[in-house]
């Protein structure tokens, strides 16, 4: 179902952590709320599940005012970072109790718990306890509990983030495959950007309770609304140079990048991609700098240089070797550079 | 390094490894162990061959061993089981009813309100509960002094109260919180008992219920609260938040959730608490000498009795002391299973 928060607000007490949030999901979507630890993301998906009330504002799920709504009539499943499995009934026990609280007939019930555990490959282990089982297999309990039923919405607050790297990978495609399977919207929550990129459908940026950008992944990558999208997102980040504008080039202390027609700007922030620039020699490239560290990582090599005191991060040829301080040259793709106002952070569109 | 050479005299006073105790040691641990050991069964021993001897042997005493220093006699058995007879099992019926019913509803009626004070925030206005007390005094002077009837002169003092507490009730800041809460509850347990016992046994006069099972078990649920209050709070406290968010998002309301999710969490704590209230309510003396008379005596008074004006009765008072103890022991079997640990294993993280 199209679940719609309108200028949704929560304070506690006087700290507002969710400011004038705005979203539309559409009907199986999955959206994704993107930010650091304390930028209201939980609290926003709290205020859809009814776990926590409502400053201002208005959530809807379907065509229905649910703002003032207890959690069990709306109807989400919710699955926690904790997995928040009862810890006294068998695994079977746990995926059948939301149905079990709705009354369903225990032969009906049986069926769709077990068609519920099969999706998440758990069929042999319905007559464990929670105690009994992994991380892995606690976390697909607290997936299949959310599926057994047909909600109006899957509420998922960091549900990876407590399993190791490897398994976390393998979850996340299982998540997705279901995700799309069932068509279910989902709102999903986490700080992990990998996550948020691989799953979503749209991804919402969040910084201290203000929404910064709703776009699909690719558009958040590309094309960042603001300097805190630009700088949040990527690993290593989009680097991030002051410099000022003007007859169409962006100059620093150090070297200029030609960008075409451009109106002068006085100074603006430059952003640029790690794996949109290339190193060359000092004297021929666009801007110079030296070599900070450089770190192999297997595919290839991130090499961070020092320009005029600020660290920039280039990737280059896993075979690359340069030693540290020695000089070196910087060439960008300058239609793949970004531009930010200095004052507001702002994106300044060419 | 420099590790010592492990001579003789070091193995004795060295533990082998961190996990274990040093020869020494050992031998001191258990030496106490069994010393104390005597200390706490030696007086059951006593008890348990009294209640086999004779006067003549008590008087002449004492004798140790059964068959060697003395030939065990069921004279006493005899006496409090068949010639005493329904003089005897009354009180044992009376105390094993009065004691258990007590035992449940306290632990029931405890833990509600030890729930509500873990997961509920009050704020209880001063400027009310002032107002409460007041018109209490002014409704006891005007059927006092003023020989207003109470039926009507209660009603009214509820009214006012209500009216007061909606007109002013939120102009008041000055709040108490639960930790005031708790607190005022304990108190009651702190007052010594015998300074209420005159005006429970007037009020239990007045409405006619003196010398009935009722007024016991009301007065020991009532004596009793405040321990389980404080000792379920603890346990309930220690239930994770996200079990009871995930079932009440699943569906469940608020008694479900309490009776099937955090009831069941607490099943150490109501067990240990149970156990102690019924100890509390077995041996309890006090209260029962006032309140109860003939009908409703319990197994404290009867056992007191034999300390008759012939002198006390020490062979009598061990038989009843012996089937006294019994059920509890009994119980404490029976419950001890459930007192143990572990039960939140696997119901949050991996």
């Amino acid at each position: 179902m199209r679940v719609r928060m309108i200028d949704v607000r929560k304070s506690f007490g006087q700290n507002e952590v969710v400011k004038n949030l705005s979203l539309d999901i559409a009907d199986g979507e999955f959206l994704v709320l993107l930010g650091e630890s304390g930028c209201g993301k939980t609290t926003a998906l709290r205020m859809v599940a009814g776990l926590e009330t409502v400053s201002g504002g208005t959530i809807e799920i379907g065509d229905q005012d649910v703002t003032n709504v207890l959690p069990k009539y709306r109807n989400v499943a919710m699955v926690f970072q904790s997995y928040a499995l009862y810890p006294h009934m068998t695994v079977a026990k746990n995926i059948g109790y939301p149905l079990k609280l709705r009354g369903t007939p225990a032969a009906e019930l049986d069926a769709a718990v077990r068609a519920a555990a099969e999706k998440v490959h758990l069929e042999d282990l319905l007559h464990r306890y929670p105690r009994q089982l992994s991380g892995g297999q606690r976390q697909r309990v607290a997936l299949a509990r959310a599926m057994v039923r047909t909600p109006s919405a899957f509420l998922m607050d960091e549900p990876l983030s407590n399993l190791d790297a490897k398994l976390r990978i393998a979850m996340r495609v299982e998540l997705k495959r279901l995700q799309s399977e069932l068509g279910v919207t989902t709102i999903y929550v986490t700080h992990d950007q990998v996550e948020a990129m691989t799953l979503a459908h749209r991804v919402a940026v969040m910084d201290e309770g203000v929404l910064q950008q709703v776009a699909p992944p690719k558009e958040i990558y590309d094309d960042p609304a603001n300097l805190f999208v630009a700088r949040f997102i990527g690993a290593p980040a989009m680097n991030i140079v002051k410099g000022t504008v003007e007859d169409g080039t962006f100059a620093v202390p150090d070297g200029a990048v030609s960008l075409g027609s451009i109106a002068a700007r006085g100074d603006v922030y430059l952003g640029f991609r790690p794996e949109d620039a290339t190193l060359a020699p000092a004297d021929e490239a666009m801007l110079r700098a030296r070599i900070y560290s450089t770190e192999m990582t297997g595919n290839e090599t991130i090499v961070t240089c020092e320009m005029n005191g600020e660290q920039v991060v280039v990737r280059a040829d896993k075979d690359y070797e340069g030693t540290l301080d020695a000089a070196v040259g910087i060439d960008l793709d300058p239609g793949k550079a970004r531009l930010f106002d200095c004052d507001n952070g702002r994106r300044i569109r060419r | 390094m420099n590790i010592p050479e492990r001579t003789l005299l070091r193995r004795l006073f060295l533990p082998y490894d961190i996990t274990s105790m040093a020869p020494a040691t050992k031998v001191l641990v258990y030496t106490l162990l069994v010393l104390w050991l005597l200390v706490v069964l030696f007086p059951l021993y006593w008890l348990f061959i009294t209640s086999f001897k004779l006067p003549i042997q008590v008087n002449d005493g004492p004798d140790f061993i059964p068959f060697i220093d003395f030939e065990p006699s069921m004279h006493a058995w005899h006496y409090i089981l068949f010639e005493l007879g329904n003089d005897t099992l009354r009180p044992y019926i009376n105390s094993v009813i009065v004691a258990f019913c007590a035992t449940v509803f306290c632990v029931l009626i405890g833990s509600f309100a030890a729930y509500a004070l873990v997961r509920i925030q009050y704020r209880v206005k001063i400027g009310n509960v002032l107002a409460f007390l007041a018109l209490l005094g002014l409704t006891v002077f005007t059927v006092t002094s003023l020989g207003a009837p109470l039926f009507a002169a209660a009603p009214v003092a509820i009214i006012l109260f209500v009216f007061f507490v909606a007109a002013v009730g939120r102009y008041f800041r000055r709040a108490l919180g639960n930790d005031d809460i708790l607190f005022w509850i304990i108190s009651n347990r702190i007052l010594p008992p015998v300074v209420v016992v005159l005006p429970v046994y007037l009020m239990f006069q007045r409405i006619g219920l003196l010398d009935t099972h009722i007024a016991l078990i009301a007065t020991y649920t009532a004596v009793n609260l405040p321990i389980v209050v404080w000792l379920m709070r603890d346990f309930f406290a220690g239930i994770p938040l996200d079990l009871e968010e995930s079932a009440q998002i699943d569906g469940a309301s608020r008694l479900r959730i309490f009776f099937t999710i955090v009831l069941p969490l607490a099943r150490p704590g109501l067990a240990a608490t149970s156990l102690l209230i019924l100890i509390l309510a077995w041996n309890e003396y006090l209260l029962a000498l006032f309140i109860s008379t003939a009908d409703a005596q319990t197994m404290p008074m009867l056992v007191a009795a034999q300390n008759a004006t012939r002198g006390p009765q020490w062979w009598y008072m061990s038989v009843l002391i012996v089937i006294m103890i019994a059920p509890i022991v009994l119980t404490a079997f029976l419950l001890q299973r459930h007192i143990a640990r572990g039960l939140l294993v696997g119901a949050i993280k991996g």
